[in-house]
């Protein structure tokens, strides 16, 4: 078995240990339900009250800012893109300082496979929760809302998200790294999170926005992945309408991923300087 | 380089980890003052060859230096000085190699998901230490038969006692089949049932041809378990030899222990004692001299203590005698006793 396989099996193996230890938290899964039902479904309310239970002017003046009149809709994506982000921030940082608090993260720094996996296996198992958030929000919005979503832009969308897991994925990891240094991640992860929720359009449209700040938005992927299924979803757009930012996406997850691998490095180099990287 | 029988399981030299002590905040870094954090030398020193095959012990009191050693070796610590051969393998140039070669226990019970069961942990690990997958299953249940844990493969780690978890960590420790095994503090909080039960698992490592390197404070563990022992204080070696060679250079067949009660500062009865032994170490506690004395015969120094004690006015309450032991070597060494 060649290294590159061995530390594949190990990634594995590291994800599915992740998963197990889910499971024997099954009261964990009513979260997941509960959420992405009732943070969304609040805004939508607030969204028709405020906009005169669906008057017509007011939904003209919604489409000209967001490109469609289905506000439950925008609302909905918008608060999975949340969702996801917030699995991503917390979830693996904290995986990684539960590994450093419970003594496990030197037990597995003593074994040969490459730290890394450490670093990049615990987002990936978050991925199943996070797919369990969409499927969760796809039936609200046709259950609750009376919203049904065709399943070709259904599928389309499903083709962003694939995209986007990269990226999206590296941020996760980018954070889980500064754990080595700082322990707790708390603080950075909230700062983090009302950044992107503010500028990448996770509730309301882009252009509601300053310029500097549509200009600094554009440098983030949740604001590609949040409007390109937006776009498939709500306008009737195709994959080829938003391909270059498929491609932008991509770039994005090579460029942050390499970040994350070197900020990982580096932190890692000093908590082995320091001793800290067992410490509480 | 590949490790050949001849070069020693584990080569240190001049070794040396220096941490800094107290905090440098942001602003005086922003600030660019001069750092003024105290540098303390957690070992200070340190030359170390541990030959294959034998259990070779670190015997020191906490805070000694024992854990960083250990550290540096396992490669979870990079030294601020020295060199650290594993198996000739260089420890800073090639950790992963040297990490591949070596089965670890350093956080004991604390190092296992207890929301796992000992397979699901084994599994986990077996593959963090890259077990062909056709090995694994028979792999684990090897290890777990070797600490008696086989039939309990199942139960979540959660159910198990403290020196169940210890043995799974040792189970875990041997699932690269490694040639160098090292032990940090094995039977800490253990009871003596367990930590006997462990002790022999250690003895069978040796049995199977492997080096095992631990640390330790307990001395009965060092003197019973240990070809050789390092004891290690402040960071540094202050003896190195086999349990009996360092028992020997206490010049003394027996020592005694003894309890004075006395009302001055014990001056005095200190005094008349050293004319007859070597008073080792002594400590006033409420009115009372815990002291240790090395002596060739106790059957002459004990009516001497009596008739000493007497003459300056205290009164002995107890009297142990008991043989040579390695805490008597540290004490000697250092004026203290291991678990000071």
């Amino acid at each position: 078995m060649s290294l590159l396989a061995a530390d594949a099996r190990a990634f594995v193996a590291a994800a599915r240990k992740e998963l197990r230890m889910w499971r024997r938290y099954p009261l964990f899964i009513l979260g997941l339900l509960f959420w992405p039902i009732v943070l969304p479904a609040t805004w939508v309310l607030m969204g028709q009250a405020y906009s005169g239970g669906g008057d017509a002017r007011a939904l003209a003046a919604f489409a000209e800012r967001a490109g469609t009149t289905e506000f439950a809709g925008f609302v909905f994506v918008g608060y999975a893109m949340y969702m996801w982000l917030s699995n991503l921030l917390w979830g693996p940082g904290t995986a990684l300082r539960q590994e450093q608090i419970r003594g496990s993260l030197e037990a597995v720094f003593l074994t040969p496979t490459s730290r890394l996996v450490a670093l990049f296996a615990p987002p990936i198992s978050h991925l199943p929760f996070s797919l369990l958030n969409f499927v969760t929000m796809g039936l609200t919005l046709w259950l609750v809302f009376g919203i049904v979503l065709p399943l070709g832009p259904v599928l389309e969308a499903m083709v962003v998200i694939a995209i986007g897991i990269p990226s999206m994925y590296a941020i996760g990891s980018l954070f889980a790294a500064s754990v080595l240094r700082f322990g707790e991640t708390g603080p950075i992860v909230q700062l983090v999170r009302g950044t992107f929720v503010l500028a990448c359009g996770i509730t309301f449209p882009l252009v509601m926005l300053p310029g500097w700040a549509q200009a600094g938005a554009a440098l983030l992927p949740p604001t590609y992945i949040v409007a390109d299924i937006r776009t498939v979803l709500f306008r009737g757009v195709g994959l080829g309408g938003i391909a270059i930012d498929l491609v932008l996406l991509l770039a994005f997850a090579g460029l942050i991923t390499l970040l994350a691998v070197w900020v990982f490095r580096i932190l890692e180099t000093s908590a082995r300087r320091r001793g800290t990287l067992g410490s509480y | 380089m590949t490790a050949t029988a001849a070069e020693p399981a584990v080569d240190a030299r001049g070794l040396v980890k220096v941490f800094e002590r107290g905090r440098r905040t942001f602003w005086q870094r922003l600030r660019g003052e001069p750092d003024r954090r105290e540098r303390f030398h957690a070992v200070d020193g340190i030359d170390l060859r541990v030959e294959r095959g034998e259990i070779f012990g670190l015997l020191g009191p906490n805070g000694a230096g024992k854990t960083t050693t250990m550290k540096m070796l396992a490669t979870l610590l990079i030294p601020t000085s020295g060199t650290i051969s594993v198996l000739g393998i260089d420890v800073l140039a090639r950790p992963r190699d040297v990490r591949a070669r070596l089965g670890a226990m350093l956080s004991g019970e604390r190092s296992l998901y207890w929301k796992l069961t000992a397979r699901e942990n084994l599994e986990y690990f077996a593959a963090l230490y890259h077990v062909p997958p056709r090995q694994t299953r028979a792999r684990i249940d090897d290890a777990l038969t070797s600490v008696k844990l086989l039939d309990r493969a199942d139960d979540y780690v959660e159910r198990y006692s403290t020196g169940m978890r210890q043995r799974l960590a040792l189970a875990r420790a041997l699932l690269p089949d490694p040639p160098l095994v090292i032990l940090d503090e094995p039977t800490v909080g253990l009871d003596p049932q367990a930590a006997r039960d462990l002790r022999a698992r250690v003895r069978e490592l040796r049995s199977q041809g492997r080096t095992v390197l631990l640390t330790t404070h307990y001395m009965e563990e060092a003197d019973q378990l240990c070809d050789r022992v390092a004891i290690i204080d402040h960071g540094r070696i202050v003896a190195l030899d086999t349990p009996g060679a360092l028992k020997r250079t206490i010049r003394a067949e027996e020592v005694v222990r003894l309890e004075i009660g006395l009302a001055d500062d014990g001056a005095a009865v200190l005094e008349r004692l050293g004319r007859s032994a070597t008073v080792a170490r002594s400590e006033r506690h409420n009115g009372t001299l815990a002291v240790t004395a090395h002596c060739a015969s106790a059957r002459d120094f004990v009516p001497a203590a009596f008739d000493a004690a007497r003459s300056a006015g205290a009164t002995i309450q107890h009297v142990e005698v008991v043989p040579v032991t390695l805490e008597d070597v540290f004490i000697s060494l250092t004026g203290r006793a291991l678990r000071e």
